[in-house]
């Protein structure tokens, strides 16, 4: 982070803008409108306030695949590129309406006959059709997918720049396990290791779990503690994670967490189907966790996600050079996880976290 | 009476009520709930949430039926959620994955196991895909809305509701003396945050909320960023920006507690004692602020409290353009009641408070030449009046 507020770097910001004019393109969509706030500062290029968790529908940010114009909402131009005039920017309003006069203005500049939009709310399933009478309202989930699952070279930079900083924290937390310390304690040294190294953004909270999950949340001798350590660094997630014992610990779980990684990044090839990741759970013994088995990394909701529960995803989905994901590496108690970038020439392990090694402790 | 300890089982049961009542009241049969806040209203569900790139994917969803008392969770933090929220195995689902198509699908048939055919289905966001799917999902589009019945039953709180936020304020609050005692010339914006976020965690926050707020305020507006209105520029994003001696921060943020979201506005000087004009600055504020806080009773309507601050100023509205006077504050860091916005005096005046809602003053002196004041205090209205639930001191300002 600088020491002022500046749009997103060119290069990145128009490879990523290139990208989604040519998946508008591609599933023939002549205006998309965008409420999320990671798919807006995808196509616009500027950091937007940060706020945990989700939020309601409303258009954000609208790419006009005619002209090539960016619209965003935004009161002020600090951090707004040269590209995206004044006259593009919209301000925070409570009346929706005034996002329907917008909307009808862009309308009647290119009369598009295809919106896709990112999500939806039973609001705006009502408005958008008074901005746009003429027009078929589509899910443009798929194209802005297409344009995030692969990554440019910058934005890979930018995840290895998150995962590094999501390492050191990790690491500073680590650094503080000993009994008697709790997981709220373990969280506050991740917490502040990320802000002083610049970053103000967590990518998840629920940085340190006791595998034993006593009420207190203390830790003693003998326990199991998972990290998980989420950054969002100039809006890329960096995510790894580890567990570590307190003390002894038994050696088994930690050797079966070993055979399973490694068949994890052996199915991480290009070209390779998600179901892959799966298999390497089935081969390995273990049983597959309740959440994904990976998920995708980069700026905010990505594809891939690969999960039991969904296995026609998993097979249909193909892991593409330049795709970024965390892969959920779970043996018993012992969970860690590894993002992982897909190169041409296999996978590539972003992150320099130590492991838990018997022999070294 | 707000309770000094939350009775979260209390909380819960009181809070399906009355959506319940007003799902009634709104002829709604079922709510199909996926925004983080409405999820936890419905089942008392808290986690701490995550950057919403991985909240859309680790969400969980509610499903409420108008004619049962247990609500229907859909959790990827399965384990956690069963027993501490009273929810039967067969209410308790696995995580869903509403981003994905065949999440959709998959989703769209355990939902026919629940919701009765012809029921009438509120929802209150729609993942892409599920507009996709919309045909299998919805029986009619579009689907009526889930604010119809979660804003009412969401605008006044309940006594563990306000035991909540004061708690949330509370952990806030004893931060932000820390951060404050490490104020001076040479500290950056991004050091503050890292005091408040380690003091927070240690004092029990579930989440942080938003990303802290300490925007330097110059004298002048033109050495402020371009605005759409041509009022001041407010929140700006913070930086590695070192602080100077004197420089005067508009401190504005909150954390989790319990799911329920604390508001903290101070404004603050590094290294140095307010000048007179700075003092009459605070002292205006306090003014308006004052006059708001005088009316707010049950029955008071937001144009009521827009007008108390009017009187004050002879006409020129005390707040920023894009925002309000004041804002609820619950599972959200601002909702409803939204007084003074750019929806006019007329929804102004439809806004009618009751005991239990909550409503953050936040008043706006801009002295132009001179820089200007802000900050906000939480009030909760009670039978006959409000309490002022934040409890920190307005220093280096005041008497």
């Amino acid at each position: 982070m600088a020491t002022e507020i500046l749009p997103d770097d060119p290069a990145l910001r128009f490879g990523r803008r290139q990208r989604a004019f040519e998946q508008m393109e591609a599933h023939d969509l002549d205006v998309l409108v965008m409420g999320r706030t990671a798919n807006m500062r995808y196509v616009s290029g500027v950091p937007l306030l940060w706020n945990a968790g989700t939020r309601p529908f409303g258009p954000g940010c609208v790419a006009v695949r005619a002209t090539g114009d960016v619209y965003l909402l935004s009161t002020w131009d600090e951090g707004v590129p040269e590209e995206i005039p004044h006259e593009n920017l919209y301000g925070i309003t409570w009346n929706p309406m005034n996002y329907v006069k917008m909307l009808k203005g862009i309308n009647a500049n290119v009369e598009p006959r295809r919106v896709g939009t990112d999500a939806m709310s039973p609001l705006f399933a009502q408005l958008l059709p008074m901005a746009f009478p003429d027009a078929e309202l589509v899910d443009a989930g798929p194209a802005i997918q297409a344009a995030k699952r692969v990554k440019t070279a910058e934005e890979i930079e930018a995840i290895r720049a998150a995962v590094a900083v999501a390492d050191a924290c990790i690491g500073a937390a680590i650094s503080q396990l000993q009994p008697g310390v709790s997981e709220r304690e373990l969280t506050a040294v991740f917490m502040d290791a990320m802000a002083s190294r610049g970053v103000t953004t967590p990518g998840s909270q629920d940085v340190a779990r006791v595998t034993s999950r006593r009420r207190d949340g203390a830790v003693r001798d003998g326990d199991l503690v998972c990290f998980s350590g989420g950054v969002v660094a100039e809006g890329y997630t960096g995510e790894v994670g580890r567990t570590w014992p307190v003390g002894e610990a038994s050696h088994d779980a930690f050797a079966r967490f070993d055979a399973l990684r490694g068949r994890l990044l052996d199915a991480c090839q290009p070209g390779a189907p998600g179901s892959a990741l799966l298999d390497a759970y089935a081969a390995a013994g273990e049983p597959l966790p309740a959440g994904p088995v990976a998920r995708g990394l980069g700026l905010g909701f990505d594809d891939p996600v690969i999960v039991g529960d969904l296995p026609a995803t998993a097979a249909h989905t193909r892991l593409e050079p330049g795709t970024v994901m965390v892969v959920t590496v779970q043996a018993g108690p012992v969970i860690g996880q590894e993002p992982v970038v897909i190169s041409a020439e296999g996978p590539h392990v972003l992150s320099s976290s130590p492991f838990w090694n018997a022999d070294r402790s | 009476m707000i309770p000094s300890t939350p009775d979260l089982a209390r909380m819960r049961r009181e809070r399906g009520a009355r959506l319940r009542t007003a799902m009634g009241d709104k002829g709604i049969d079922a709510l199909l709930l996926l925004g983080n806040s409405n999820v936890s209203y419905a089942t008392g569900a808290s986690w701490p949430l995550s950057d919403a790139g991985r909240a859309n994917v680790e969400r969980p969803v509610a499903v409420v039926l108008a004619d049962d008392d247990t609500p229907h969770l859909f959790t990827p933090f399965g384990d956690d959620a069963a027993g501490e929220l009273d929810i039967d195995e067969d209410h308790l689902h696995g995580a869903t994955y509403l981003d994905v198509d065949e999440g959709v699908e998959v989703f769209a048939k355990a939902l026919a196991d629940i919701v009765p055919a012809g029921a009438v289905v509120a929802v209150d966001d729609i993942t892409g895909a599920m507009h996709g799917g919309r045909d299998v999902l919805f029986p009619t589009w579009p689907p009526r809305s889930a604010s119809d019945a979660m804003g009412p039953a969401r605008f006044a709180k309940t006594a563990d509701e306000l035991a909540c936020i004061r708690h949330g304020l509370w952990i806030t609050e004893q931060a932000m003396a820390e951060v404050q005692a490490r104020l001076g010339p040479g500290v950056r914006q991004t050091d503050l945050t890292a005091t408040f976020l380690h003091r927070v965690f240690e004092l029990g926050a579930e989440a942080n909320v938003l990303d802290p707020i300490w925007q330097v305020m110059p004298d002048h507006q033109a050495d402020l960023p371009w605005t759409t209105h041509g009022d001041i520029a407010c929140p700006l994003l913070s930086s590695e920006r070192a602080l100077e001696q004197g420089d005067v921060l508009w401190v504005d943020t909150g954390i989790m507690y319990a799911g329920y979201h604390s508001d903290f506005g101070r404004t603050w000087i590094v290294g140095a004692d307010p000048t007179e004009r700075q003092q009459a600055q605070y002292r205006r504020w306090k003014e308006i602020s004052d006059a708001v806080v005088a009316v707010i009773r049950p029955g008071a309507t937001g144009a009521d409290l827009t007008a108390a601050a009017l009187a004050v100023t002879g006409g020129d509205k005390p707040w920023m353009a894009h925002f309000y006077i004041g804002h609820g504050l619950g599972l959200e860091s601002a909702e409803s009641p939204y007084v003074g916005t750019d929806l006019g005096e007329a929804y102004d005046e439809r806004l009618v408070l009751e005991p239990g809602t909550v409503v953050v003053i936040e008043p706006v002196v801009w002295d132009e030449g001179y820089g200007g004041y802000r900050s906000e205090n939480v009030f909760a209205v009670t039978d006959d009046g409000c309490v002022n639930l934040s409890d920190y001191p307005y220093d280096p300002y005041g008497d």
